[in-house]
């Protein structure tokens, strides 16, 4: 798998739903088309849930993957 | 048209800010604690004004809890470390006496349940002496809450100062910026600020809508339990609408207007000295005042007086803070600087906004001018 570098970087551990989807959804607003960026979310609900509500704004889901602390990186393309 | 000088009671919305809570209404009707697509908007909306307000008081987002308003954060502060002391036995709570009855009430109550308030003396242009914070504590005090403006006569507290003299004593320092914010700079690192209590109505945002900077490590206990809503401060679903409005009230404040509102201010004072004898300025001048306030007694004319003549001829202005406005007790605040009970009825308070004008002013003047002459006739 080639690695990914992302343009901007966003940690929202700790951040429940759907606060940590709006914030995600904030700093995309504010980045350039084919950007990237890095989002780091809890296990559980944020999982199932922000890559959803970034997808259904018109972003792109490039990867997904998990930590060893059991939290998930996402990394995003700005549509 | 009403010449409205009651701006510390409230401001007018910009329009601006209708504008945004209008379209805030329309297109993010979503409770901001759902995840689906509507939900996520509202909260949006919700991030987008935290992060303005946040940015603006040079503190992270996550020490923002939104509120109703004043009232609700400053009980927040207050009760909210008071429920956290109380299981170490309680302690001292420290304000002073001419805080706003939002803070004033809630430390007497505190005081039935077992803590011990203390309420500073403030000299005769309301200012606190350090010394005397100092003093109060020398003995373990869980926190001191202090306006950084006073709302009735305009007196700015020297925040900075007794702030590092609440860290240095280990006590938690609460300041209620409701009738300072956007008109006196914070800077909760500087000023080693604690709690910060600031108001959306106060800077043309609607009202309904507070919001309670607090430390990160602050221990703070609720005052509404429920759904867990602001990190679970205060539960209860956000009025996305107007703490979209409180945003957009925030990001298009600028400097205020403080430098025309202080020279309006001054330019008034001395034209009333001029034209009217026997008016007696309560408060401090120049830059230690509100750049918006002016608190006056005047000779012969009671203040209601004063305020029911101007009021018939379509010019607000109040005796005292709103809240106290309908009581005949004489004001806490005047009678705390010295005043004696006859002359603290004669108080009227004139504050101003950003969009006050000259032409306002005079008009004020002059029914002033008229009022008191007939009154003195008598």
């Amino acid at each position: 798998m080639s690695e990914l570098k992302a343009d901007e970087e966003i940690d929202l551990t700790g951040v429940p739903c759907p606060q940590n989807a709006a914030r995600a959804l904030l700093r995309l607003e504010t980045m350039e088309t084919g950007e990237l960026l890095r989002i780091v979310i809890d296990d559980g609900e944020p999982i199932e849930q922000v890559p959803n509500s970034v997808t259904e704004e018109g972003h792109a889901l490039r990867r997904r993957d998990q930590l060893g602390d059991g939290r998930w990186v996402l990394f995003i393309e700005v549509a | 048209m009403t010449i409205y000088l009651d701006n510390a009671a409230t401001t007018r919305p910009d329009p601006a800010v209708v504008a945004v809570i209008v379209a805030a209404m329309r297109a993010s009707h979503g409770n901001a604690s759902s995840v689906h697509g509507s939900g996520v908007r509202a909260a949006m909306a919700l991030e987008r004004a935290r992060a303005t307000i946040s940015a603006r008081l040079g503190c992270r987002s996550d020490e923002l809890v939104f509120t109703s308003g004043g009232t609700e954060s400053n009980n927040l502060a207050l009760k909210g470390v008071a429920a956290r002391q109380a299981a170490r036995g309680g302690g001292r709570i420290v304000t002073t006496r001419i805080e706003h009855p939002s803070v004033a009430r809630p430390v007497e109550w505190l005081g039935e349940q077992g803590f011990e308030p203390e309420f500073l003396q403030v000299d005769d242009r309301g200012f606190v002496d350090p010394d005397d914070l100092r003093k109060a504590l020398r003995r373990k005090t869980a926190i001191v809450s202090i306006a950084q403006g006073n709302g009735e006569v305009g007196t700015i507290q020297a925040i900075a100062e007794l702030g590092a003299i609440c860290r240095a004593a280990g006590a938690l320092f609460h300041v209620d910026a409701s009738q300072s914010y956007t008109k006196v700079p914070v800077d909760v690192d500087a000023g080693s600020v604690d709690l910060l209590t600031i108001s959306a109505h106060k800077i043309h945002g609607p009202l309904g809508v507070g919001a309670l900077y607090f430390r990160r490590g602050v221990a703070l206990d609720p005052l509404l339990h429920g759904g867990g809503h602001e990190g679970g401060l205060r539960s209860g679903s956000s009025n996305v609408p107007g703490i979209a409005g409180f945003g957009k009230a925030v990001e298009i404040a600028g400097d205020a207007g403080v430098a025309e509102m202080a020279r309006l201010r001054d330019r008034f004072i001395g034209e009333v000295r001029e034209r009217i004898s026997g008016v007696l300025l309560n408060g401090p001048t120049g830059e230690h005042r509100l750049c918006n306030n002016i608190n006056l007694c005047i000779d012969g004319v009671e203040g209601r007086t004063l305020q029911a003549d101007l009021s018939r001829r379509g010019i607000a202005i109040s005796t005292g803070s709103a809240c106290s406005s309908t009581v005949r007790t004489p004001s806490e605040v005047l009678t705390a600087m010295g005043l004696d009970e006859q002359k603290a009825h004669t108080a009227v308070r004139i504050t101003l906004s950003k969009w006050t004008t000259e032409a306002e002013l005079d008009q004020a003047l002059a029914a002033i001018e008229e009022t008191v002459e007939r009154e003195r006739g008598r």
